[in-house]
């Protein structure tokens, strides 16, 4: 009896103020094409994908989201083989190093970030976003894709290396497929944590290239049409819930902090 | 011990440029610009640490510096016993504990902007599912500085128990079960075997939520600004809203200077949870 009251006190926490955006945003609130306001309706879904600055907003999302993911991975992979199999002069400072930048908020780094970004013409394009969000990335990855190499016995790469594999060839054939799964949940965290960043997405986006989250501040104005925000707000929500539901077993590893 | 070899370090090159291009250099520049007034970036003059003092020695600054630290403090308190909590109980309820923890870990996923707007548009008078009850209670995050706080503790807690809850869970959930059977056949209470074996075991995963949780509500930005902008009469105006403002005031030299002393409190955090973690490590 706890038990189910204790489970639906939690779900009604977490859920209430899902269930008012769910709610709204297939009410319809604002006059659209065939459908009058107060009617249930797909209407405010139907004219966020008919809206071309909404659909480019969600494009640019996944675009530099896709973007941070395949860096993190590429970059992170060899790094994270250095630390699983060896130890070298400076080690632990690199670790120090990407702890630092792990939990260094945006804020902090946001005004020189931006002066650099422009510098470099990346700002008002998914890449100035993408590269910039390894910064709390990367190091997830390549934690992440440690605690993965470690747990394949190091025999495995010696046995490899004897029989006349070379160390690139080693890394495509062998290793990649051996942690197939920890890519997977590396690439889950890089996903969720691009996609719900908006510091800096905010402040590299001034004229063009704008993300879904500044897409959705932009919908709020004279008159705001609330039940089309609320829609919008759902779309951003599915791939995230999704993901979820696929990596339900190793959600604790994208909090992992390594020393 | 893996086999010392210094050749490891050009498997770190790609990462290491990429973290110089995005993290290096811009902390370099931020502690650059912090001793320098800035008018334009062809207009640059030295000032030293002017900027440090005039920070360090007003009372605003000090004043938000003690409200980030209560905020990031009854954070800490509320957050860490309530998701341990939820953990425990999660724990007991065998398999259904997954679906706990998807549920908790769906704020988790929510972009940061909308987190403020989705419980604004709950709290709603008019049109918000809770509305009645708001202006039942006279409940007013706007005007009344006890409700702001309210509103923004409830609002973390939605947004970040997830965090605390799945991370405790993997610690409790690693422990063998002939630990608790054998607490159970010496008379252990519920209290005892937290104290003496739940706890022992999850201090390295209470270390990060310490940590993680610490510094995101210390620097808490998206959601203060979005609900009240450190209103009402500065009541919420924590560290990083004032750093904000002068990043918007185009007061590059000082917002330069606050990033920096901003930036040694973290790092004075991530250097205090090192220490604490390399003690507890098997020597």
């Amino acid at each position: 009896m706890t038990r189910i009251l204790g489970f639906s006190a939690l779900t009604v926490f977490i859920l209430l103020p899902l269930t008012q955006a769910v709610i709204l945003s297939f009410t319809v609130t604002m006059p659209k094409p065939g459908a009058v306001p107060g009617e249930v309706a797909l209407a405010n879904y139907l004219a966020v994908f008919a809206d071309p600055n909404l659909r480019s907003a969600i494009l640019n999302s996944i675009t530099y989201v896709l973007v941070n993911v395949v860096l993190c991975l590429a970059v992170g992979l060899p790094a994270a083989y250095a630390l699983a199999r060896y130890s070298f002069v400076g080690d632990r400072h690199f670790l120090l190093l990407i702890l630092v930048f792990r939990v260094t908020p945006p804020v902090v780094l946001s005004l020189p970030i931006f002066i650099l970004f422009s510098q470099l013409g990346l700002v008002n394009s998914p890449l100035g976003i993408a590269l910039v969000h390894c910064l709390f990335n990367l190091p997830v990855t390549i934690w992440i894709l440690e605690s993965f190499i470690r747990s394949v016995p190091r025999e495995y790469d010696e046995t490899v290396f004897l029989d006349g594999w070379s160390f690139p060839a080693f890394f495509f054939r062998f290793l990649i497929p051996q942690i197939a799964p920890g890519l997977g949940v590396a690439a889950f965290f890089c996903f969720i944590f691009s996609w719900v960043e908006v510091v800096f997405a905010r402040i590299l986006t001034v004229t063009a290239g704008k993300p879904i989250t500044m897409a959705i501040n932009a919908m709020f104005g004279f008159q705001t049409d609330i039940g089309m925000v609320m829609a919008m707000t759902c779309v951003s929500l599915v791939p995230g819930i999704a993901m979820i539901w696929i990596f339900r077993n190793h959600l604790a590893r994208g909090f992992i902090l390594r020393t | 011990m893996p086999p010392h070899d210094n050749r490891a370090w050009l498997l770190l090159i790609p990462a290491l440029a990429l973290l110089a291009l995005v993290g290096v250099l811009p902390l370099l520049a931020v502690v650059n610009y912090g001793f320098h007034d800035i008018f334009s970036l062809a207009d640059i003059h030295w000032v030293g640490v002017e900027w440090f003092a005039d920070i360090l020695g007003s009372d605003r600054f000090l004043a938000s510096l003690g409200r980030s630290l209560l905020f990031a403090a009854l954070v800490l308190t509320i957050q860490i016993p309530l998701g341990l909590l939820i953990a425990r109980f999660l724990i007991g309820c065998g398999r259904g504990a997954v679906w706990g923890l998807m549920l908790c870990a769906i704020p988790l996923v929510v972009p940061w902007n909308m987190i403020p707007m989705l419980w604004l548009g709950l709290i709603d008078k008019q049109t918000g599912l809770l509305g009645p009850a708001v202006l039942a209670s006279g409940f007013d995050y706007k005007e009344t500085a006890i409700h702001t706080w309210i509103l923004l503790l409830t609002v973390d807690t939605w947004h970040w128990i997830g965090l605390v809850v799945v991370l405790a869970y993997a610690g409790l959930s690693a422990i063998p079960h002939a630990y608790r059977q054998a607490a159970a056949i010496d008379g252990a209470s519920r209290w005892d075997v937290f104290r003496h074996i739940e706890l022992p075991r999850i201090t390295r995963a209470l270390g990060i939520v310490l940590l993680l949780r610490f510094v995101d509500s210390f620097m808490i930005y998206t959601e203060a600004f979005a609900i009240n902008a450190g209103g009402p009469h500065d009541a919420t105006r924590f560290l990083s809203i004032e750093l904000g403002e002068e990043i918007k005031g185009f007061s590059y030299g000082q917002a330069a200077a606050r990033a920096t002393l901003y930036f040694l409190i973290v790092l004075t955090a991530v250097w205090a949870f090192v220490v604490a973690m390399r003690q507890k490590e098997p020597a």
